[in-house]
């Protein structure tokens, strides 16, 4: 197939998928509606967090931070202004605190990086809760003009439908090859004449746009929002998680992994809710060990390898348990000796 | 021969219909009633919730049953509990809370712990139309939004801090200090006793906030003991109680009056201070097994049954719940909106003494201070719901 | 304010940052060593005060006993977790940044999977115990301080370790090896040096070290399955100011960020604690990310 097939396919899938969430309301209980829109907040959390995080290699735990900037946003404007611009206030304030961060703190790698999104987050955690404090005299807010629950359904479906179709697009664009650029080699990037700072600053910002946007129009939903609850670093940790075991690189990935995740939450949830927790990490840890390309790398190819280095692991066990080993290294070094004289 | 068949017959038709009338009953008798709720079981909230509130449903559930079920309008129905743990997460309470009224349609609901919680789920019950007697919301805004299926049973801040300042006026108090923690329980209780103090002429020598889950708030209380206060108010949570608490002891700050708000009730308290150690200490509490008889029997019942004692202050207010929740079903039965006017309406007679409601705040109970005095926490404070004396002179740190 | 008051301040300020500085010098020795972010190293820490406070209840026994027991204990499960985890991955990591990343996902999922753990052993509740909880008075000069005796033993403690950490990895051979594995991991195989032996070690060490910790701190202050996270970041804050891999940089470090959060307490607010602690944090990161007390020798 070639690219422009496979984009037409992307963009056929998509919007099947859309379609059939767009039908859910009407035929699903409030109860699997709710669960779909948690389902919908983390495709578009970790899609967008995968197109910027995953390609570029930077990983970023920023993710609460511009989460609670939305929904504070959202809290604070809707007695003044209409849903829809409340929401894209909340992503344009967003998009504003990245780019001031990313200037600051984007030229640092690796473990750095992640350490200061984390270390920024709580900073804007503890100075809202401490302005709020001291200067409104309250903590927290009150959503007292709530819109509608479909809205707020459908405003996260459009969300989560931008984020995976500004990632289809992206990874077709200049853009987009230029920060897969960047994830390979920053420096042989530089050389080549990609303005690396400017193409990170901007996919942070966009990142950060459609997380603040999800967390305005998720915010409603709590009624009362403090910066415990709205800034809370598990939500970063999830989408995280989330993007990778699903495949940070990959465009799918983070969907699927989004919906196995939701359903597993829910059924464990209701039978044993820390064993969830517990297989979260667990599942976490095999992904990066053994499958550090996440689920949507799984090929037929995959299987075989496993069953190779499990047949080879056994085997090793086998020979070392045996002395079949030590015999062989003893045979070798003897080899050697004799070849070399040392 | 046709008489006799007539016989038979007409006998067999008075059977069948009496079987037929008691049949319904029966069948009545076997449905039972489904209450859902979703509750604190992992998480940050587990403390309180595991102390305060499931306990009180879970005994409620097992007493009701023995005694051959929920009593509605006449008809004994066994209760079936619909639960489920919430992971201390708004999103998991707020979905939970939809399904149980929304999908599961259950007869009633029992609410969850926390203000956080309430807060988002009060509305919801309201749109659904099913009555919420919450016994750990705390907020002046809850009460503020009005919604008519709601009902707070725990005092709010303004008689709660009436009640220390009156208490400690009554006592000669001129001076006193406070610290209090970061979030709205804090907060609004701060600005209740600052609008409490006016007038009294005692002075407020020091006032310090404190982010919860603090680690070392000996700075603070070494300002506050150079100070020298008469008194010390702290509104805090039960880990920042027990950690004021052992570095007022390791500074040597021994106020007269040492008041904590949170966690004070709680055994946990008595349990890592040691009883010795807790004596004199003051908190919110609003209630021992010395109350009324009631109460005694349900401190034992608790204690028997779910192997740990009840805390003095919500605890007994879950329970009111429970027993207010009893009456109005039996009296109006399943009907959620003639169990809510009956709710609004009545002045219930409950192990706190009399409740009553005006809008969603509960007027029956006043605010009231407790003190741990000899292993126990009386209540001290006002003296009509006393269950012992005021110690007006806490004795030094053990 | 007098002098005496204000040598409390800081003493006090040097009590909380000793404990700061033990558990920063584990996760230093681990990251600086192995390039491993272990972000779940606070609940290791609780672990070690889990079971010290479940020994101390259940058999009443003094949780000094208990100090080198978690250690020991902790160790183990240490070098357990690196042969399990963190083996494969410097096997299969193409280069330094993809393994440090990989390796800080593998932390993550190990900080959910033990917090879970511990909080399904053994419920969500906040713990304590009592123990030497007396106060003392500790002359000093100007005047006279009081301090609980749990607090003055954790602190002599938690300099002890950290002060035995430094003079194995300075005096000993084992030691030598750990500091030439950190200058530079090739040059140090190249002469012999077993990375095979001394990483799963030196991993265990950090754990026990964290494990030691949370020993000490069960027994001044509440615990619960939820108090490791604001330590491990606090850990973070001190391993930064202190320099990635200097263990004596980790110790001045930690007592600085003890006192200078018990002065920011006292002349501003404690919500502003947490506050200061963050723009300190990210200050330093900003602006000498080899951290306030590390010779120039390593680039970020």
């Amino acid at each position: 197939m070639n690219a422009r097939q496979i984009l037409i396919r992307d963009l056929l899938v998509l919007f099947g998928l859309a379609g059939w969430a767009v039908a859910l309301p009407g035929f699903a209980s409030e109860f699997v509606t709710s669960m779909a829109l948690t389902c919908l907040m983390y495709v578009a959390l970790s899609s967008s967090w995968a197109m910027f995080c995953g390609t570029t290699r930077y990983l970023s735990l920023a993710t609460s931070a511009f989460f609670g900037i939305g929904a504070y946003t959202s809290a604070l404007s809707l007695e003044h202004m209409p849903w829809a611009q409340a929401v894209m206030l909340g992503a344009l304030i967003a998009a504003a605190v990245a780019i001031v961060m990313g200037a600051a703190v984007l030229h640092l790698r690796g473990t750095y990086f992640a350490v200061l999104t984390f270390g920024m987050t709580e900073l804007i955690r503890h100075a809202i809760s401490y302005f709020e404090k001291s200067v409104t005299g309250t903590v927290g807010r009150v959503l007292m003009v709530v819109p509608e629950a479909s809205t707020v359904y459908y405003t996260v479906l459009l969300l989560a439908v931008l984020a995976v179709a500004l990632s289809i697009v992206v990874r077709r664009t200049r853009f987009g090859l230029a920060m897969l650029g960047i994830g390979a080699d920053e420096q042989r990037a530089q050389t080549l004449g990609v303005n690396t700072r400017i193409i990170k600053i901007a996919g942070f910002a966009l990142t950060a746009a459609v997380a603040g946007a999800v967390g305005a129009a998720m915010s409603v939903r709590w009624t009362y929002i403090d910066p415990h609850t709205v800034f809370n670093p598990f939500i970063g940790f999830q989408t995280v998680l989330i993007a990778l075991i699903g495949g940070a690189m990959t465009l799918w990935g983070p969907l699927i992994a989004a919906i196995v995740f939701s359903v597993l939450a829910e059924t464990l949830r209701l039978q044993v809710p820390q064993i969830y927790m517990m297989s979260l990490g667990l599942l976490l840890i095999l992904s990066v060990l053994y499958l550090p390309g996440g689920l949507a790398s799984v090929r037929a190819d995959t299987f075989r390898g496993w069953g190779r280095d499990l047949r080879a692991w056994w085997a090793d066990l086998r020979d070392e348990l045996s002395g079949e080993k030590r015999r062989r290294e003893a045979r070798e070094k003897q080899l050697r000796e004799r070849r070399h004289g040392y | 021969m046709v008489n006799t068949n007539r016989r038979v017959m007409i006998q067999r038709t008075a059977a069948t219909v009496g079987a037929l009338s008691v049949a319904p009953q029966l069948l009545a008798q076997s449905a039972p009633v489904r209450l859902g709720y979703s509750m604190s079981r992992t998480g940050p909230w587990t403390g309180g919730a595991q102390t305060s509130q499931e306990p009180n449903y879970l005994l409620w559930a097992e007493q009701q049953n023995a005694a051959g079920g929920l009593d509605v309008k006449g008809v004994r129905r066994r209760i079936e509990l619909i639960s489920s743990d919430d992971r201390s997460d708004v999103e998991t309470v707020v979905r939970t809370y939809q399904k149980l009224m929304g999908s599961d349609k259950v007869d009633l609901v029992l609410p969850p712990w926390g203000s956080n919680a309430n807060f988002a789920t009060a509305p919801l019950a309201n749109r659904f139309g099913y009555p919420f007697l919450a016994p750990t919301a705390l907020s002046r805004r809850l009460i503020e939004m009005k919604l008519p299926y709601f009902f707070s049973l725990l005092q709010q801040p303004k008689p709660m801090c009436d009640a220390v300042v009156d208490m400690l006026k009554a006592n000669g108090v001129k001076t006193v200090a406070c610290i209090y923690v970061d979030d709205l329980f804090g907060l609004e209780n701060y600005a209740a006793l600052k609008v409490a103090l006016q007038g009294t002429g005692i002075q407020l020598v020091e006032d310090k906030s404190y982010p919860g889950g603090v680690k070392d708030l000996s700075p603070t209380l070494r300002s506050i003991k150079d100070k020298n206060p008469d008194a010390f108010v702290g509104f805090t949570y039960p880990p920042d109680t027990i950690l004021a608490s052992r570095q007022a002891k390791e500074i040597g700050f021994n106020p007269k009056f040492f008041y904590a708000s949170v966690g004070t009730a709680f055994p946990l308290y008595k349990n890592v201070i040691t009883a010795a150690g807790a004596e004199g200490v003051l908190g919110m509490g609003s209630w021992n097994s010395k109350t009324s008889a009631g109460a005694k029997a349900y401190f034992d019942a608790h204690v028997a049954s779910q192997k740990k004692e009840p805390d003095r202050w919500a605890s007994g207010a879950c329970w009111a719940g429970l027993e207010i929740l009893t009456s109005a079903v039996k009296a109006q039965g399943l009907d959620r909106k003639a169990i809510r006017d009956y709710v609004a309406g009545t002045t219930h007679k409950t192990i706190l003494g009399d409740i009553r409601f005006e809008g969603s705040e509960n007027v029956g109970t006043p605010g009231s201070v407790g003190q741990w005095q000899n292993g126990e926490f009386e209540v001290v404070w006002p003296a009509k719901i006393a269950t012992a004396r005021l110690n007006p002179n806490k004795p030094a740190w053990k | 304010m007098s002098f005496s008051s204000w040598i409390e301040l800081i003493a006090s300020g040097l009590i909380t940052g000793g404990i700061y500085a033990l558990v920063a010098l584990g996760l230093n020795l681990q990251y600086g060593l192995m390039r491993i972010l272990n972000i779940a190293h606070g609940e290791f820490l609780m672990v070690g005060a889990f079971i010290t406070w479940m020994v101390q209840t259940s058999f009443g026994l003094s949780p000094l006993w208990m100090i080198p027991v978690s250690f020991a204990l902790l160790m183990a499960i240490g070098v357990a977790v690196h042969w399990l985890c963190f083996r494969r991955l410097t096997a299969t990591s193409p280069n330094l940044d993809v393994f440090e990343a990989r390796g800080l996902m593998v932390a993550f999922g190990l900080m959910f999977l033990v917090q879970n753990a511990i909080s399904w052993i053994w419920g969500g509740d906040l713990r304590g115990y009592d123990f030497l909880t007396q106060p003392v008075a500790i002359p000093l000069p100007g005047g006279q301080a009081q301090f609980a005796v749990n607090k003055l033993l954790v602190f002599a403690l938690a300099l002890l370790f950290a002060g035995g950490l430094i003079a194995l990895l300075r005096m000993t051979l084992l030691g030598k090896g750990v500091r030439a594995l950190m200058q530079s991991p090739v040059g140090a195989q190249l002469v012999g040096i077993d990375t095979r032996r001394l990483h799963p070690l030196m991993f265990g060490i950090g754990l026990g070290l964290s494990g030691v910790a949370g020993c000490l701190l069960s027994m001044a202050y509440t615990i619960s399955p939820s108090m490791g996270e604001p330590y491990t970041v606090t850990a973070l804050i001190v391993i930064t100011l202190g320099g990635f891999g200097s263990m004596g940089g980790a110790l001045a470090g930690g007592l600085l960020l003890g006192v200078i959060e018990a002065l920011g307490m006292h002349f501003t607010n404690p919500s502003l604690k947490a506050l200061l602690s963050y723009v300190v944090f990210i200050g330093v990161l900003l602006l000498r990310p080899e951290g306030l007390f590390a010779r120039k020798t390593r680039k970020a």
